[in-house]
């Protein structure tokens, strides 16, 4: 295959890695068509070809290369940020942060009192706006007994370290009283314990001379930092071993954000300071390299309903503004804190989260949520908890993110085995952008796996506050009858329900932003989704149903993860199969490579499909790339007869990173950029090839 | 009957046979999770210990942690050194309560079930859903103790008190001995099921009852050697709660999910529903008072605490509605 990077090579001639030779690049064909998207300008005089290469010399490499490539005219991008120099990214992202701190410090008013919370006084405190105003509501704050378990924790935590030049005595001895009463739990959780610990610490250093008797759980501030350091470090290894547990939530995110911030900020033990503030550049990539115009692409550990059918409800929408400038400002806790951190991401990390010149795959190995019970013979030990791989592949494109887990039960009541968002022009907050399918499912054995509760009453308690846990149209969750394999931007489902199941079939979601749904005499569903064409396949025929069919949501029995659900949650509707064998294939398509969707639906009418569901759930199809695909339930896919190499999945790998499993490091690529993450030495390293392109 | 009458009559029924009476020489307390008005929150509106005064009212007892599932005193200590078991870990007080601290690191979490050692009171042992623990030091601090388990979930052990080091454990996949105070563990001859509640009786140590998942009740003669099923009415039960009569052995209690209480007066050949009066037939916790011959304690899933004092044939209401119990434990008054 002709790759681009290797025309990079010889045409720019660097003498630097100027592109890392991965099996994931794409062709130079698509990438051709892509170029050949009108959106972008192909004309540009010299004049301003000479002003672009001041500010902009990326963008005049890519021109040459297109010229070289014969394409030119040519199809070049206007300058996007991804061709900004550091200082200009480095620039803008100030002008946010000074956005962010503005906002949060104005919400604390001496004429409104009972505005603000402890997030909003801690920004006060630090930047010295308000000051008697935000200790006069701290008060108020901190005046009932805290109930909030790790999420009164952090707050605390922030008021502590960066309001602490500011505080009052009396509000000291408040705060101090406050951890001695009251016990925190720990929760159940990664992010609950990345929130504790680093809480609990940051807490412990404001006083570093305190006795147990100071503390709710009865240990020195010296003891509670040791066990919190040990804890935050082994997560550290954990997740930059073997991947994170809980990972790439476009709500829990903001769950780590916040803590590492916190540490970034304002620990005074340099290398521990050093180390969150590296993970914060490590999960903020995580995020970075499958992101489609802030939206969170592909599979996710976790989602609630309302993320699920309208992603731009998540947290990291909001933080994807602070970061990077996507979508528009709406506040949101970790974007103050990581403001008042200082903590600045480094202009590389703009640049993977913007760079979509060309698609790619990018595939991460990820873990399960600890199993503590029913752990599975697929289940390996790190020390004593035990976990299961989970292999992500996500199909990363300007105009849309289609990514994949393996399918099964990888995490807990919220699993997102797979989805594709599309970019789009609605508003954030109201954009339905996402096609996925999910087998509803609820039991006992799930919760066992991965909670310390009881047989008879764990789904129960779990539905307390997750309502849609046990309802027959939830749309988040994991399924142990579901397995799904994904290659390019081809994916295929197969489900095999036992009759028991508590919820026999399977639900495909079809936003309210699809258009020109199709239910083609072939047996294929074509729709569209912004600039993406979709062709969906199912095996067995299945019944229109809308979303929320039950009512649980809009009757806003869910509470909070229901509320609002007339905005974000009506419209769309869900195909629905209750065949017992079943499955799906789904072949999406950039609209810029077809001519038109009829030509998008006659070339998919013409791809070789077999499937069977005599005995297990079987597929094979011939995806428009070309690639023979096969996957049979129960059994490894493989293309072009080639069984997917699940033994040595890397942690990350994309164009712009490689590490294999174990690799406790993580470098950053960027053209001639490199930017090291070294877990092992707490090391950052930064370099540019002399020879820049 | 008219209601005031009733209620009259209700009420000297549930007085506790021992008013009046000498002062008992045990103090109940209860382990709890206040589950029942929890709405749109993935935590209890209340939950830990909680104590019940001889006037039948109940007052929470040590730190409000979530998720206390337990609560032992050190023999010998005279009621100084107490351990609870709670989501977050271990927590010990070394002066009867007054303060108190957590003994256990990160690497611990979800501790169910402790015991300290039969002969030994340095010794204890935990069970957490994350594998067993061990203490030489009276639960100051902690070891993982996990050698010879090839599933570390447990939530349930008993200990031996004529033997020291001798320990039984119901795990995931059944029943471990151990021998050496947790160092090592071996199979018994047990279920292959998860274990959910060991009970020794007190009146002949021999005797053990083991209740499981899916597996009904299991009883064991031999000190916990060998076990075999008993109740066929249950053999397929979730069953949680388990109980032997310390002042007659030939008493035992069963308890479970939709199973409600079931009772054998013949050292398990025979057994009976005795869940009449009960509001609800799920059943987490049965207890024999050691102070009250025959009295009978069970926790239902959030509709309350009762007591019978004739086997379970009538049943009183004993407090704590709402609740979700995990143990009921009576501790040796220290006067």
């Amino acid at each position: 295959m002709h790759r681009l990077g290797a025309t990079l090579r010889t045409t720019v001639g660097s003498g630097g890695n100027v592109r890392v030779k991965c099996e994931n690049e794409i062709s130079q064909k698509s990438w051709l068509k892509y170029r050949k998207n009108p959106a972008y300008v192909y004309i540009l005089p010299p004049l301003l070809l000479m002003t672009l290469k001041l500010v902009c010399p990326r963008l005049i490499m890519v021109m040459a290369i297109g010229a070289l490539a014969g394409q030119i005219g040519a199809a070049t991008p206007v300058c996007s940020p991804t061709d900004l120099p550091d200082a200009e990214i480095a620039r803008r992202f100030e002008a946010r942060r000074e956005a962010v701190l503005a906002r949060a410090t104005a919400v604390i008013d001496p004429a409104h009192p009972t505005r603000g919370g402890f997030i909003e006084v801690a920004a006060c405190l630090q930047q010295g706006a308000h000051r008697e105003a935000a200790l006069a509501r701290l008060a108020q704050l901190n005046a009932p007994m805290p109930d909030l378990n790790m999420f009164w924790m952090f707050p605390m935590a922030a008021v502590m370290v960066a309001g602490h030049d500011g505080l009052d005595q009396a509000s000291w001895d408040r705060i101090q009283e406050l951890w001695r009463v009251y016990w925190p739990s720990r929760g159940d959780t990664e992010n609950h314990w990345c929130l504790y610990y680093s809480s609990l610490y940051l807490a412990a250093q404001t006083m570093p001379g305190a006795g147990p008797e100071k503390w709710f759980n009865g240990k020195s501030s010296a003891e509670n930092m040791a066990e919190a350091k040990s804890y935050l470090e082994h997560w550290m290894w954990v997740t930059t071993t073997h991947g994170q547990g809980e990972y790439d939530s476009p709500n829990y995110i903001q769950e780590y954000l916040i803590p590492m911030s916190l540490l970034t900020g304002w620990a005074k033990d340099d290398a521990f300071r050093q180390k969150a503030r590296m993970m914060l550049d490590y999960l903020i990539y995580d995020y970075a390299v499958e992101n489609v115009d802030g939206y969170y692409g592909g599979a996710h550990s976790r989602v609630y309903p309302k993320q699920i059918i309208a992603p731009g409800n998540t947290p990291i929408a909001a933080i994807g503004w602070l970061l990077f400038g996507f979508g528009e400002q709406i506040p949101d806790p970790a974007n103050t804190l990581i403001a008042l951190s200082g903590y600045r991401p480094p202009p590389i990390l703009e640049r993977v989260a913007r760079d979509r010149s060309r698609p790619y795959v990018e595939r991460e190995l990820k873990r399960t949520r600890w199993r503590l019970r029913n752990a599975g013979p697929d289940s390996f030990a790190i020390g004593d908890k035990r976990t299961v791989p989970v292999y992500k592949y996500s199909y990363v494109d300007a105009d849309f993110v289609l990514g994949s887990t393996q399918g099964g039960l990888l995490q807990p009541i919220q699993q997102q085995t797979w989805s594709l968002t599309w970019r789009t022009d609605t508003r954030v907050q109201d954009a339905a952008n996402t096609f996925f399918g999910v087998q509803p499912y609820s039991s006992p054995l799930e919760g066992t796996m991965f909670f310390g509760g009881d047989w008879d009453t764990v789904t129960d308690l779990i539905a307390r506050s997750k309502a849609d846990y046990d309802s027959e149209d939830k749309l988040p969750g994991g399924s142990p009858y579901e397995q799904v394999f994904q290659h390019g931007t081809a994916l295929i489902a197969l489900y095999d329900m036992p009759a028991h199941n508590r919820f026999p079939h399977i639900t495909t979601f079809f936003s309210r932003d699809l258009v020109n749904t199709i239910e083609d005499s072939s047996g294929w569903i074509f729709t569209q989704g912004g600039a993406v064409y979709i062709a969906y396949r199912p095996f067995a025929p299945g019944t229109w149903k809308p979303n929320d069919w039950t009512g649980l949501l809009r009757r806003g029995t869910g509470g909070f993860i229901g509320a609002g659900f007339a905005q974000w949650g009506a419209g769309s509707r869900c195909y629905v199969s209750d065949a017992p064998r079943n499955g799906y294939v789904v072949q999406v398509a950039p609209a810029r490579d077809f001519a038109s969707f009829a030509a998008f639906q006659a070339a998919v009418r013409a791809l070789p499909l077999k499937i069977s569901t005599a005995a297990a759930p079987e597929a094979t199809f011939t995806a428009l790339d070309g690639s023979v695909l096969h996957a049979r339930y129960g059994d490894t896919p493989s293309v072009k007869t080639k069984p997917v190499d699940y033994a040595h999945w890397p942690l990350f790998d994309s164009p712009f990173a490689h590490e294999i499993r174990g690799s406790e490091r993580l470098e950053i690529r960027h053209g001639a950029q490199r930017y090291r993450l070294d877990f092992k030495r707490t090391l950052i390293q930064e370099t540019v090839s002399s020879a820049q392109p | 009957m008219n209601a005031p009458l009733a209620l009259l009559l209700a009420l000297i029924v549930s007085l506790p046979a021992t008013a009046g009476a000498a002062a008992p020489a045990h103090q109940l307390y209860a382990a709890v999770a206040m589950t029942k008005a929890q709405k749109n929150s993935s935590t209890p509106t209340d939950s830990g210990l909680y104590t019940r005064a001889p006037d039948g009212q109940w007052t929470h007892f040590g730190p409000r942690a979530l998720g206390v599932t337990s609560i032992v005193v050190q023999p010998g200590s005279v009621g100084r050194v107490i351990l609870i078991g709670c989501s977050d870990g271990v927590v010990r007080s070394a002066d009867g309560g007054k303060t108190w601290r957590k003994t256990t690191g990160w690497e611990v979490a979800d501790v169910r079930a402790l015991a300290f050692d039969g002969q030994n009171s340095s010794d204890a042992y935990a069970a957490t859903c994350w594998g067993p623990l061990r203490s030489t030091d009276g639960g100051a601090t902690w070891a993982l103790a996990q050698t010879g388990l090839p599933k570390l979930y447990c939530q349930t052990l008993v200990t031996d008190p004529r033997q020291p080091g001798r320990v039984l454990l119901g795990t995931e996949d059944g029943i471990y001995l151990s021998t050496d105070a947790a160092k090592t563990w071996s199979r018994t001859a047990s279920p292959a099921a998860c274990i959910l509640r060991l009970a020794r009786s007190a009146a002949d140590p021999q005797v053990l009852v083991a209740a499981t998942l899916a597996r009904g009740a299991w009883l064991s003669c031999d000190n916990g050697d060998s076990w075999s099923a008993t109740d066929s009415a249950s053999a397929a039960a979730n069953l949680y709660a388990a109980a032997i009569d310390p002042a007659n052995g030939a008493h035992l209690a069963l308890g479970g999910w939709a199973v409600g209480v079931r009772i054998s007066a013949d050292g398990g050949k025979t057994w009976t529903d005795r869940s009449a009066g009960l509001p609800v037939k799920n059943i987490f916790v049965l207890s024999f008072d050691p102070d009250v011959h025959g009295r009978l304690w069970a926790s239902t899933f959030e509709e309350g605490t009762f007591f019978s004092d004739d086997l379970g044939a009538t049943w009183h209401d004993g407090g704590l509605y709402g609740a979700y119990g995990f143990d009921l434990t009576f501790l040796p008054v220290t006067r």
